[in-house]
């Protein structure tokens, strides 16, 4: 558990003591198969099928136009020696490493700011979350060469200092670094859900520590760091896991082809190829449950580490 | 809620066998599975109509209301036929026709291109159109081919397209350059000219905007030299020195100042006709398919022309072909083939559905309805007539239908011209690893 | 643009919270000293604003820009990119309202259908499971958990092939069903694990105590956890609403007839990539579209922001 202590009032609830009475134990399992009733259902009718079915096509020849043949684990190994795959694999490590840390920052950062305090919050709150808003609208793709487009904003600014730009977002050796700005310029879901972990501290923990005469840094050390930290990390489990399958943004962006020059090829997105455009679903599915074990052993050491920084009070 | 490692590898382990299990269960109740092309079923003899097909296409708004307003004609001549439509644009239409063929759900009347037809006519997913009731009479012969494989008809060319250099005559005179002979020019003119204009015209007007994303511009070059890019029989049929070649005009214009160098080629490559170069003022060359007039012309407000492709005469033959520009097809599992013919046929023959549909489609394949339309098409239209009327003759032969797997070569295509344009590659390489994965994908 | 304003930020952002929490204080009466340092914060304040305002506008720059390109005369989208229109036409709007078969508006009515039962099926299924998950101790609940989140860690382009065999065998192709049930069932574990998050950081001693009183799970659950969740339940619908909003994939591939598209299968249909596409008319419907999804988050955003701070603990 943390070690973090919180600074509490002495009319505050007494911290509950270890170790559960065998009463309370008692009742939960029947009352867990009530709750549990409707997502259990949708494992077994919606969700397990379609992903077993995609785990036996990852061991067969599949076109999608006639019956799958098993091929054993061909596929697997295959993906090793494909240089396109590889490459794929690179560009989506790359992309996961810089920006899930960068957009998580920024929007704890921002969440901050726009927490209490200020005058039309709302409305900061509001335009913030707007790029969010348009998620993988076409109109993304065309505003993106506007701003990093030979000719755009970017390079009419870097002009005025006499800096001649490159054509970023069509250029192997910057297009990737475009799509992380679009990634961490889209930072308004992890913010809401910071801002939304926020409210949800206590009052009274806050009051407390003033009267106690905690000052405000130490406040926010001792009580929003442990207390933020699972909503913490929920946003970093979920980042990597929806960062590893990142595809609408390379999609639009590049018009559907990764390009230029395969620089930007996300895995998904290279996955996507293969499985309707090439009509390679057998190849695709197999792309996808080694994605599956690499996005699960990362979530797994996620967990494990959470155990070293995250707090919760049960 | 934490996770030692072994818990956490042991849970995933027994989730995906629970899954498994689970999955294994669900799927063996299914009839439906995950195979479509099982046995061929007969089709009915008598079909009871009233019935409703379904019919798919790809495009944007214009062809929607045009194609649904022939639909209301074929209804109203049929009306025991109902036609519901299902469109969407061009990605997502495949996307989604090859899920509900996977699930035994294809439309009845789908729109087919010549990258994906030979893998679905060979997989048994279209009906061979020559067992049914659709008068092809008015269709040339090596049209009709286009949607032939060695196992029946399998598609009918709802209108034909040239791969072709539109230019505009403003940008060219601005420049002080002129509008070259296009019977004789060489690919070496090619280059000269496009320098030539980047040369004089204003600062940011370029000469041509770059080829190289495109296989059909191989497949000319390839032409020209008594090559192909795919033989009758479904193999690569290009020389690596026609790739290589191919890439070269690519090189040359961007190292002579002819095209604009290689991000902006990337960029204005992703931006469509109307982001083009011609689209936008501001460029004088770019290769483009026929039918791509119209959308240019609007983007430009200028009055914009068709030339042949360079090397015409250069080579052993001439290497400009007629495309089929797309396909109807019928589905094998249809309910309904004969109602499907019907609409298929009206479709191809029907003087009313050419006046509506014009040239959208491409120019009409049926060659007596195309000429019952000439004088209804806009000016940019009318000019693609005329060009199509005065290349005819000078085409030697159709190019054979691309074998299975030939979807792949756009994106092969495009990759490795970005790669050669940025200097990664060399023409030579490039066209060493164009072929090698082409003969992979198709192999 | 971003490049310049983004470093400054995080080092902002730090300063600027701790100055918000200060100001949050409570207000003694003033003296003269406090009256300048008053000035001086009025300063500081109005310094933020235009920092945050820049920033804002920086977010903003998109959704103007496709306004701009939304009234402006087709041609002129791509030869006058600028942000100022120099020739004003509406017709946009009217010809992509019409555009497709139907009226946009039976694509709104779609959409809405469709978004209506994820959020109600979301709210309640996904809260039902994360209760069960946070609060109760029943056995294999860490494996079942795992396999929760397992279940968004395959890209939807692997399981979707055998999920239309799935829906299509329930002859639920083009029918919402395929849209509504899943989320009705708890599919979306991203908002199962947010919501454990939230339920985790609410102090247990409130359901200790209750459970003491005599309340069984059902009103814990009902009583407690859901008022005091409020922000993660916000959260929780808006993101549902925005998500299902702009979903393409699934949309466009159970959906087969016109008069059943939703608003992004229909903005699709807009654009050709082999041929002519209305851009008009798809930035002016996308502008459309944007309305009831920018407006749902500026009034739901105030729920965001009412946690335990706001509605208080007795």
């Amino acid at each position: 558990m943390s070690t973090t202590d919180i600074p509490r009032r002495a009319d505050a609830p007494a911290r509950r003591t270890r170790g559960r009475t065998g009463a309370t134990r008692r009742g939960d399992g029947r009352a867990a198969i009530i709750f549990l009733a409707p997502w259990f259902a949708g494992l077994v009718l919606i969700t397990a099928g379609p992903m077993a079915a995609s785990l036996y096509l990852s061991f067969t020849d599949y076109d999608l136009l006639t019956p799958p043949t098993w091929i054993g684990p061909e596929n697997y190994t295959r993906m090793f020696e494909d240089p396109r795959f590889l490459n794929a694999l690179q560009v989506t490590f790359t992309y996961v490493l810089v920006s899930v840390p960068i957009q998580l920052a920024l929007s704890l950062a921002l969440a901050l700011i726009l927490d209490k305090g200020l005058r039309a919050l709302s409305f900061y709150r509001s335009i913030y979350y707007l790029p969010s808003l348009l998620g993988g609208s076409v109109a993304v793709a065309i505003l993106w060469r506007q701003v990093f487009g030979a000719d755009g904003l970017l390079n009419q600014f870097l002009a005025l200092f006499g800096i001649q730009g490159e054509g970023w977002v069509s250029h192997p050796d910057y297009a990737l670094g475009t799509l992380i700005v679009l990634n961490v310029w889209t930072f308004g879901s992890p913010m809401v859900i910071f801002l939304a972990g926020l409210r949800q501290i206590p009052q009274m923990y806050y009051e407390a520590a003033s009267i106690d005469g905690a000052s405000k840094v130490r406040q926010f050390i001792t009580i929003t760091v442990p207390l933020l930290s699972p909503i913490v990390f929920f946003n970093l489990v979920l980042q990597v896991i929806g960062s590893f399958q990142s595809f609408t943004q390379a999609y639009v962006v590049s018009g559907g082809t990764g390009g230029p020059a395969d620089s930007t090829m996300f895995y998904t997105l290279y996955l996507y190829l293969k499985g309707f455009g090439s009509l390679d679903m057998g190849y695709a599915s197999a792309m996808a449950w080694f994605l599956l074990l690499i996005i699960g052993g990362m979530t797994a050491v996620n967990f494990v580490a959470s155990k070293y920084w995250v707090f919760y009070d049960d | 809620m934490r996770f030692t490692t072994t818990r956490a590898r042991r849970a995933a382990a027994t989730a995906g066998a629970t899954v498994a299990v689970l999955a294994l269960a669900a799927c063996a109740g299914g009839d439906s599975g995950l195979s479509p092309a099982g046995e061929d079923t007969a089709a009915p003899p008598a079909e009871e109509c009233p019935c409703e097909i379904r019919f798919s296409w790809w495009g944007s708004d214009s062809r929607h209301a045009a194609t649904q307003e022939i639909i209301d004609a074929f209804e109203a001549e049929n009306p025991d036929i109902t036609v519901v439509p299902d469109f969407t644009d061009w990605s997502g239409y495949w996307d989604k026709l090859a899920t509900s063929v996977a699930a035994s759900d294809a439309p009845d009347v789908m729109t087919q291109e010549e990258r994906y037809i030979s893998d679905y006519a060979s997989r048994g997913v279209l009906a061979d159109l020559s067992a049914l009731e659709i008068d092809t009479s008015k269709v040339d012969a090596a049209i009709l081919a286009g949607g032939q494989t060695a196992d029946g008809q399998f598609g009918i060319p709802t209108g034909v397209n040239a791969y072709a250099v539109v230019i505009d005559p403003e940008i060219f005179a601005a420049a002080g350059v002129e509008v070259p002979d296009d019977e004789t020019w060489t690919w070496d003119d090619y280059v000269e000219i496009a320098n030539e204009i980047s040369a004089k015209a204003p600062e940011g007007v370029y000469g041509a905007q770059d080829y190289g994303f495109n296989e059909a511009g191989i497949n000319v070059m390839a032409r020209q030299r008594g090559e192909s890019l795919y033989t009758a029989d479904g193999k690569v049929g290009v020389s690596k020195e026609t790739v290589t070649d191919f890439f070269q005009v690519s090189l040359d214009l961007q190292a002579g100042g002819g095209e604009p160098d290689a991000a902006r080629t990337m960029e204005i490559q992703d931006a469509g006709p109307e982001g083009s170069l011609l689209g936008t003022n501001t460029g004088a060359m770019g290769v483009w398919w026929s039918n791509q007039l119209g959308a240019l012309s609007k983007a430009s407000g200028r009055e914009l022309q068709l030339l042949r492709l360079p090397g015409e005469s250069e080579g052993e033959r001439t290497g400009m072909y007629l495309k089929p520009a797309m396909f109807y097809s019928i589905s094998s599992k249809s309910e309904y083939p004969q109602a499907s013919a019907k609409f298929v046929d009206f479709l191809l023959n029907s003087p009313a559905a050419a006046e509506i549909m014009l040239t959208d489609r491409g120019l009409p394949a049926n060659t007596e309805v195309r000429e019952g339309i000439l004088d209804k098409l806009d000016a940019p239209n009318a000019l693609v007539a005329d060009f199509m009327a005065e290349i005819a003759p000078t085409i030697v032969d159709s190019p054979p239908v691309p074998p299975n797997g030939s979807g792949d070569v756009a994106d092969i295509t495009e990759r490795l011209n970005a790669e050669v344009l940025f200097g990664r590659l060399t023409p030579e390489k490039a066209a060493e690893q164009f072929l090698s994965e082409l003969e992979a994908a198709i192999g | 643009m971003t490049e310049l304003t983004a470093p400054t930020l995080p080092d902002e952002g730090t300063r600027l919270g701790a100055r918000i929490s200060h100001a949050a204080g409570q207000l003694p009466p003033p003296s003269a000293r406090q009256l300048r340092a008053r000035r001086r914060a009025a300063l500081m304040g109005l310094l933020r604003h235009a920092l945050l305002i820049g920033f804002g506008l920086i977010m903003l720059y998109p959704l103007l820009w496709m306004l701009a390109s939304s009234i402006k005369p087709s041609a002129l989208i791509f030869r006058e990119p600028g942000l100022i229109p120099t020739e004003i036409d509406m017709s946009n709007y009217t010809d992509g309202w019409t555009a497709l078969l139907h009226p946009f508006s039976t694509y709104l009515l779609n959409s809405g259908l469709v978004v209506l039962g994820s959020v109600i099926g979301n709210l309640v299924a996904c809260s039902m499971a994360a209760y069960a998950f946070a609060r109760l101790e029943f056995r294999g609940r860490n494996l079942w958990f795992a396999i929760m989140l397992m279940s968004i860690m395959l890209p939807i382009h692997v399981v979707i092939v055998p999920q239309y065999v799935l829906f299509s065998s329930l002859q639920w192709i083009n029918t919402f069903l395929p849209l509504i049930v899943p989320k009705l069932l708890a599919t979306d574990a991203f908002f199962i694990f947010l919501m454990v998050q939230f339920f985790r950081g609410i102090p247990k001693e409130l359901d200790e105590a209750a459970r003491l009183d005599g309340c069984g799970h059902v009103r814990i659950y009902w009583r407690i956890m859901l008022p005091l969740a409020l922000p993660a339940l916000a959260t929780t619908a808006i993101f549902t609403f925005i998500w299902t909003w702009n979903d393409f994939f699934s949309q466009l591939i159970f959906l087969t007839r016109p008069d059943m598209y939703t608003v992004p299968v229909a903005l699709a249909a807009f654009k050709d990539s082999t041929g002519e596409t209305s851009w008009g008319s798809l930035f002016a419907m996308s502008i459309v579209s944007l309305i009831p999804v920018f407006l749902v988050f500026l009034f739901g955003q105030k729920y965001l922001v009412k946690g335990i701070a706001t509605t208080g603990i007795k």
